[in-house]
């Protein structure tokens, strides 16, 4: 682009301004080509940047200020304590049951996920008749809003009406209702986590199925053809051509993954409010009853942003790679 | 703008109003005051609006007895537009922060189960005239009310109502078996054990929700076990009748229950119930009423018996505790205190119309016969709870650590390891534990 | 001898046939867990909602079909006592405003992003990124200030301000990565043409990646619905809910759930939703591949 405006360019104006006067061209800077396009790119970037700047980087420098004070739901006035927050987040044992629980979730979550999602986006590759409708069967879960879906599992995990247990009784998995055998979802620590993991996967594998798939049909027939031509079997394609060329995507689907995952409340929330005997209390739930059912501000927000610093470096160091592969 | 600086303003007229209310009550009884109120109202709140958020009511005609009848036929009085929010009780924390945070909402907020006054005292209304004013005007209140919403000795929320956890237990599988009416914990027991062999164990939230929190206190306090002393300062939860309150929890469990109470939440006794399975369930009254609706026939033989008694016979029902308080940015204070007082005045009809669930906190109201359950022949034991009812941190009053104690489940995750096995003396010292860390960090703070 | 090739002959085309019908077969019954999975729950919600209460509570029903006589009468009650009618068309309206901010953000953004070189672009797009870090239930509180300042509190309005910060992040990146899909040969000749940078975008650039565009519309449309704590903590009047908020809000009532109604509820939006994102699929594949990689 910048070498077009050196020949005085497609654009008449920078052309006319190159031809005519020269000498006036140095003297306004802003009216070159590639000033123009900085300030035309700027432009349209600022809405977007504004919007986040006031809306998100705002508050959450705010929600900063109230990590380190000693804000309080009652009290108007808050004063600064420092690491105070941390430092009492830090020695309650709950946080660091929460910060497990949080890891787990995430870490099973991520490895079922994969699993189901790469299936499933390995099916949707072939060629079939009704691809179209199965793709748009499957992606169902991820459509429906959040709070619905997770009501509707609550009522499918019930300890007494669980269709789910219903069907498995039934086919003699399961022991009846009433014997030890009957798993209480809900409400057994063991089971709990997973049951609220497993309704997680439900609703995103979809997601990273489609993320998936989009990754195999980005890399060129072309080397896939030619790899072939080599005499690759298909594990060897898969491993030394398919996988470098999808890496990009697969680490910016995981990121998302990742954070959406670790930040989500709704879930865990609707499902069993943390318990039993906190077997399910993640992170965010802790700091939603801590700081607002509780109304400790100050710690609340701690705990939510604990997270945060260690997250953050990974992200950009992450993303920034990413960048430069595709450069 | 709001700018969250308060600012109390109180025209003249609401303090002679005040004076001439309590004055009326004493040369001419209510009826004086209120006409006298009627007269002065109208001029000072006419044209303005009040708004009320409140929880759904588990019983949805009293939501639209109070939105389209009661608030209407007062605004339409006084001049007043009023508009009612509802959202789910459990939300009302969050929403009150939202509130806070933005120093603008609503007029009159309530709270339902989790009394959040103490907590916010500083940004609410000081409502001591609209108490004292109702107290002498309806014979007192019964003592567990103040120290809900009372800071250094004012006044800054207004008790409306409580919800009762009674026992409601399934008369004919207790006569098929020629089981006695568990009128003590022992009998209960007994019951749950028989019955549970023929396919009717019972259940309580052994788990983190509200119920849990009110169930065994009510099992605590009856066996003789103390949460905090009268100044609200001390823990007086290690002790001998603690200890056998957690032993009898155990036993409970084993004899007349089933694992699936780990994962109870607040609805799924009523379910319990409704489903027929249950043959008794300890639990709020919104169970018997949703039973009505869903299985007549457990419904016919569902009977309500009063709190059980604990071994030394005494008996507390710890119930659900209803507040309504003022913000003080609110822009109608004058027309939220009137409203409050009315409502108070009006509190049986509330009763009435929450087919007898709403439990006034006023002694004058809980006289005998009272509406709908004074009538019901199976309600009428209700009526005895008024002597009997305490809320939590009994006999202390309900303080803002005994608030986080109660929203971070301190004393239902106590019972809940005790019923999975750990030892009794361990799980003492860790629920000590915890309630010492927490009180020890509102001190700090 | 010559039958025998006769016979292989004819033998061929049919086993080829007979592989094609086995593959066929044998992806279908592979995929049969994924839609169960998928599917069963959306299933579930249907009969729950033309179910009878007492229906619901027996444990010697089956789950699966009706045991009493099917009836609509959650859905009266759905429409009839509550407001569910409000919320969809509050549900219809926010998501609608919510597209269209997002549209008018994230297009310009991810077109600069993707196309202009722009110094500094690498940091901005990571940085919009990162702002999924913050958890919401931090920043809902200073919004809610922000939110009754403008004087919107209560109203669905106030979401309409609140959603696109979840939305825009999202869209940009997804747009920057349709844009880059763009030949820049196109955008080359479109300036040869004689036209200006802003031209080059607005009647060349924009009109080739409408797909993409409509698809990051139909993403924020649907993202959000995906919200519960932002509606239930900046909007409490009924007739202003939108339906992720007003059903669990208004349909559980104490302890007592509404299932019927709660699934009926449910099911009106999902379907209608699932079946819109089914139509933008293939785009949505597209940009997420034009992302990275090409």
């Amino acid at each position: 682009m910048t070498g077009s405006s050196l020949r005085g360019g497609p654009d008449p104006v920078a052309r006319a301004a190159v031809v005519s006067m020269p000498a006036r061209t140095v003297a306004r800077p802003w009216l070159t080509h590639g000033a123009r396009r900085l300030m035309f790119g700027y432009t349209l970037l600022a809405p977007a940047v504004l919007y986040v700047m006031l809306l998100v980087a705002a508050p959450f420098l705010f929600s900063l200020y109230l990590a380190v004070s000693d804000a309080n739901v009652g009290d108007p006035v808050a004063h600064f304590i420092g690491l105070e927050n941390f430092r009492a987040a830090w020695e309650m044992d709950l946080f660091w049951l929460a910060l497990r629980n949080s890891v787990v979730f995430l870490v099973v979550a991520a490895v079922l996920k994969s699993l189901l999602g790469t299936s499933l986006a390995f099916l949707l590759l072939q060629n079939f008749k009704g691809k179209k409708l199965v793709r748009g069967l499957v992606v169902i879960p991820f459509t429906l809003p959040i709070a619905i879906s997770v009501l509707s599992w609550k009522w499918m995990y019930d300890s007494q009406f669980s269709v789910i247990n219903w069907v498995l009784s039934r086919l003699g998995l399961i022991g009846q209702f009433g014997t030890e055998g009957w798993p209480i979802w809900l409400g057994n620590p063991k089971l709990a986590l997973i049951a609220c993991i497993l309704v997680n996967v439900w609703r995103t594998f979809p997601f990273s199925a489609i993320v998936l798939l989009a990754g195999f049909t980005s890399v060129p027939v072309e080397v896939l053809d030619a790899a072939k031509v080599d005499g690759c079997s298909f594990f060897q394609r898969f491993r030394h051509v398919v996988a470098p060329m999808i890496f990009p995507i697969l680490m910016i689907g995981f990121l998302f993954d990742t954070v959406f995952t670790l930040s989500d409340l709704s879930v865990v929330y609707l499902l069993t409010q943390g318990g039993p005997a906190n077997a399910t209390k993640i992170l965010p739930v802790l700091a939603y009853q801590i700081g607002i059912q509780a109304g400790n501000l100050g710690r609340g927000a701690a705990i939510a942003l604990f997270l945060v610093p260690l997250l953050l470096p990974a992200l950009i160091i992450v993303l920034r790679n990413l960048k430069r592969r595709e450069y | 703008m709001n700018e969250g600086r308060p600012v109390e303003i109180y025209p003249t007229g609401v303090n002679r109003r005040g004076f001439l209310k309590t004055t009326g009550a004493g040369v001419a009884g209510g009826a004086l005051a209120t006409m006298l109120t009627a007269r002065q109202a109208p001029a000072q709140i006419k044209g303005t609006t009040l708004r009320i958020l409140q929880w759904s009511h588990f019983i949805p005609a009293y939501d639209t007895w109070f939105d389209n009848v009661f608030t209407k036929e007062w605004g339409e009085k006084n001049g007043v537009k009023v508009r009612v929010d509802h959202i789910p009780h459990l939300e009302l924390p969050a929403r009150m922060a939202a509130e806070f945070a933005a120093g603008a909402g609503h007029d009159i907020i309530m709270n339902a189960a989790s009394i959040l006054t103490r907590l916010y005292y500083k940004s609410l209304l000081d409502l001591s005239d609209v108490y004292d004013g109702a107290g002498k005007k309806h014979g007192g209140w019964i003592p567990s009310a103040g120290p809900l919403v009372q800071v250094e000795g004012r006044t800054y929320g207004i008790p409306m109502f409580y919800i009762l956890l009674p026992m409601l237990w399934r008369k004919d599988l207790f006569d098929a078996n020629n089981l006695k009416a568990p009128d003590t914990w022992e009998l209960a027991r007994v019951a749950a054990r028989t019955m549970k062999a023929k396919g009717h164990p019972t259940g309580i939230q052994f788990s983190q929700c509200a119920d849990a929190n009110l169930n065994w206190r009510s099992l605590l306090f009856s066996f003789g076990g103390r949460e905090a002393d009268e100044t609200g300062d001390n823990i007086l939860i290690d002790s001998k009748e603690t200890r056998e309150a957690l032993k009898f929890a155990k036993a409970l469990f084993d004899e007349g229950m089933t694992p699936e109470v780990f994962s109870w939440d607040d609805a799924s006794d009523n379910r319990y119930l409704a489903s027929g399975v249950a043959c008794w369930i300890h639990d709020a009254i919104s169970a018997y009423r949703t039973t009505e609706d869903t299985n007549p026939d457990v419904f016919k033989n569902t009977h309500i018996g009063m709190e059980p008694a604990g071994p030394d016979g005494k008996r507390v029902s710890v119930s659900s505790a209803n507040v309504y308080m003022i913000w003080k940015f609110s822009k109608n204070q004058q027309a939220a205190k009137e409203f409050l007082t009315y409502f108070l005045d009006e509190a049986l009809e509330g009763m009435k119309q929450s087919r007898g669930y709403n439990m006034p906190y006023l002694l004058g109201q809980a006289k005998k016969p009272m509406p709908v359950i004074g009538t019901d022949p199976k309600m009428q034991i209700l009526q005895d709870f008024p002597k009997i009812v305490a809320f939590f941190g009994y006999p202390g009053p309900f303080t803002t650590p005994i608030q986080e104690v109660v929203n971070l489940y301190v004393l239902p995750d106590m019972f809940t390891r005790v019923a999975r096995g750990q030892g009794i003396e361990d799980v003492m010292k860790w629920g000590m534990g915890e309630y010492r860390r927490i009180f020890a960090k509102h001190k700090r703070a | 001898m010559a039958v025998m090739a006769e016979r292989r002959a004819m033998r061929a085309p049919m086993t080829q046939r007979r592989k094609e019908i086995r593959r066929h077969l044998l992806i279908y019954a592979a995929l049969v867990p994924f839609i169960l999975i998928a599917v069963f729950p959306i299933y579930w919600m249907a009969i729950t909602a033309f179910k009878q209460d007492p229906d619901l509570y027996r444990m010697d029903n089956i789950p699966f079909f009706f045991n009493m006589k099917p009836t609509l009468r959650n859905f009266d009650i759905l429409f009839y006592q509550t407001n569910y009618g409000s919320w969809l068309w509050n549900t219809f309206m926010i998501s609608a405003w919510v597209a269209g901010i997002t549209l008018l953000t994230a297009v310009p953004a991810g077109y600069a992003l993707a196309r202009l070189k722009l110094p500094g672009a690498e940091n901005t797009g990571i940085a919009i990124f990162l702002t999924y870090l913050v958890p919401p239930i931090i920043l809902f509180l200073p919004l809610s200030r922000i939110v009754a300042e403008l004087g919107l509190q209560d109203t669905w309005w106030a979401l309409v301000v609140v959603y696109p910060t979840f939305t825009i992040p999202f869209c940009t990146w997804l747009l920057m990565g349709f844009f880059k899909t763009v030949p820049m040969e196109i955008e080359e000749a479109a300036r040869v043409d004689g036209c200006g940078q802003a031209g080059a975008f607005m009647r060349v650039i924009l009109p080739i990646s409408l797909p993409g565009v409509l698809t990051s519309v139909i993403f924020a449309f649907t993202l959000s619905m995906q919200d519960f704590l932002y509606g239930l903590a900046f909007v409490s009047p009924g007739d202003q809910k939108p339906v992720p908020v007003g059903v669990p809000t208004e349909l559980i009532r104490g302890d007592v759930y509404y299932w019927g109604s709660l699934m009926g509820a449910a099911l009106l939006v999902g379907l209608p939703v699932a079946i819109l994102y089914n139509f933008f699929l293939d785009r949505f594949i597209q940009g997420i591949t034009g992302g990275i990689g090409k």
